[in-house]
């Protein structure tokens, strides 16, 4: 759907975003991503999307809100893909499901739990929220370029923040109790509201999808910065592997 | 020590890598590329040999059709010492353009079928290890054979998929085999998504490499056999660096 030529809820068009797009969930951390790009420029504000777009390495790339949750994230990642994006990273925040990850630990997602709503819109729950293979072994290889202690793994993407932080408040309070304690044993690192349905779409649109998530353990969090830098870097690795390759890198 | 109920096999005799066709009588021609290979043990559809790849023991294991046996097996090899369980084997297609013995490597699948979720919630992603995606990327590609990277099918009915008009349901399946389809699955096949799931519930990996039926004439499974050992070499190699 588009307005004035503009897709309707990103209010960008094709020309106004890189291939390559950064996507935090909360729009006031735009602005400080934007600023690790060359040349950064704000392109477009509407509702919880905000967008920037500047350059790494010579390449147009960008960052855009996707707000919280799967709705509005899938709503991102469709609208952004008919502006022409094709790679895309999550970075964000997000609790720990594993006991033994200390706060400031970055997570890189290479599947998710679809613990939520949304992308059964799009897929029957059997099918697997799998990230690109190529965008987690370049954020593997920035966060060594970085210096910050990472793991890979599997995130869950659910729908309730309270119902994870209370879930003894809530009506199902046995079922989200039992469930969190089944990804706990299934190996997952961390949990947060947005990946599953990247993910499940980005198979559907054939375009590539990942994430790096800082996680929030028990101790209070570190500053976000290396948690940027990570993702920032893993977009010069990708757009690195991808000219290696031949792939274009621009529009 | 005793041995495990099924696969009769016991810490000592398989190394940590272990490959898995579904057919029993693949395993001694699997076997037969590893530097001395000897038999260990047959039992049921669990036929096991063990040799070395790089002085590195590595040993073949059959799992029989399907995800209940083939959850037994990566269950009694965790036990007898295994964590890397690498599925080869053949599969249908979903993408246009695929030719038969194109080779795909799995970085996921899809769970459907019954047995895993006896272990996990169906929202839970069956995903295979990056390390041995990355490592069957770069064998595959250094063996200069044609080859797809994405999701598998993993089924419980091979009729269902074959012949979806004599189930009682076909409009199920044939929407469901549409659906994978558009998600960009590639192949079909019938135990790696239990191997996965319960990999993860172990700590172990898992990945899967499949010679794919598409346009033309099916051939032989050799340059799947040399695609899946080069692959266990190169990730030996990674594991060791």
């Amino acid at each position: 759907m588009e307005t004035d030529g503009k897709q309707y809820h990103v209010h960008l068009k094709r020309g106004d975003v890189g291939k390559y797009v950064l996507l935090p969930g909360d729009p006031g951390r735009c602005e400080p991503i934007s600023r690790l790009f060359d040349n950064p420029r704000h392109v477009a504000t509407n509702r919880e999307y905000v967008t920037y777009t500047g350059t790494l390495d010579g390449v147009p790339v960008s960052v855009t809100s996707t707000g919280i949750g799967c709705p509005s994230a899938a709503i991102a990642i469709e609208e952004l893909v008919k502006c022409g994006a094709d790679t895309f990273i999550r970075v964000g925040t997000s609790g720990h499901i594993q006991k033994d990850i200390h706060s400031g630990e970055l997570a890189i997602i290479n599947a998710a739990i679809r613990d939520e709503g949304t992308s059964r819109h799009y897929m029957p729950i059997e099918f697997p929220a799998i990230a690109d293979i190529d965008v987690v072994l370049a954020l593997q290889a920035a966060a060594r370029k970085t210096g910050a202690k990472s793991r890979t793994g599997i995130t869950q993407s659910k729908d309730s923040f309270y119902g994870q932080h209370e879930p003894e408040r809530m009506g199902v309070a046995k079922d989200l109790l039992e469930r969190w304690r089944a990804w706990e044993i299934g190996g997952a690192l961390c949990s947060e509201m947005e990946a599953s349905a990247l993910f499940v779409i980005a198979s559907m649109l054939r375009v590539r999808a990942g994430g790096v998530m800082m996680v929030h353990g028990k101790e209070p969090m570190p500053p976000l910065d290396i948690l940027l830098e990570t993702a920032v870097q893993g977009l010069r690795e990708i757009i690195a592997s991808d000219r290696e390759k031949g792939r274009s890198v621009t529009l | 020590m005793t041995k495990q109920y099924h696969t009769r096999t016991e810490k000592g005799d398989v190394g940590r890598y272990v490959l898995m066709p579904g057919d029993p009588g693949r395993v001694p021609i699997i076997a037969s590329r590893l530097d001395n290979a000897v038999h260990i043990a047959t039992n049921r559809e669990y036929v096991t040999y063990t040799g070395s790849l790089s002085g590195v023991a590595v040993s073949v294991t059959s799992t029989g059709i399907g995800c209940p046996s083939s959850a037994i097996a990566i269950e009694e090899l965790f036990k007898s010492g295994a964590d890397t369980f690498i599925r080869v084997g053949t599969s249908g297609s979903f993408q246009p353009g695929t030719r038969s013995n194109d080779i795909a490597i799995a970085t996921g699948s899809i769970r459907h079928e019954g047995t895993s979720s006896h272990y996990m919630p169906i929202e839970f992603p069956a995903v295979c290890d990056v390390s041995i995606v990355q490592a069957m990327r770069t064998a595959v590609s250094r063996l200069g054979l044609r080859h797809q990277v994405g999701i598998s099918h993993s089924k419980d009915s091979y009729y269902g998929e074959v012949e979806p008009e004599r189930s009682a349901l076909p409009d199920e399946l044939n929407d469901l085999w549409k659906a994978w389809r558009i998600g960009g699955a590639i192949c079909s096949e019938m135990e790696l998504s239990t191997i996965c799931v319960v990999s993860s519930i172990l700590g172990a990996r898992a990945g899967g490499i499949m010679a794919m039926h598409g346009e033309g004439e099916f051939g032989t499974l050799d340059t799947l056999i040399d695609a899946a050992v080069e692959s266990v070499r190169e990730l030996i190699a990674m594991d060791q660096a």
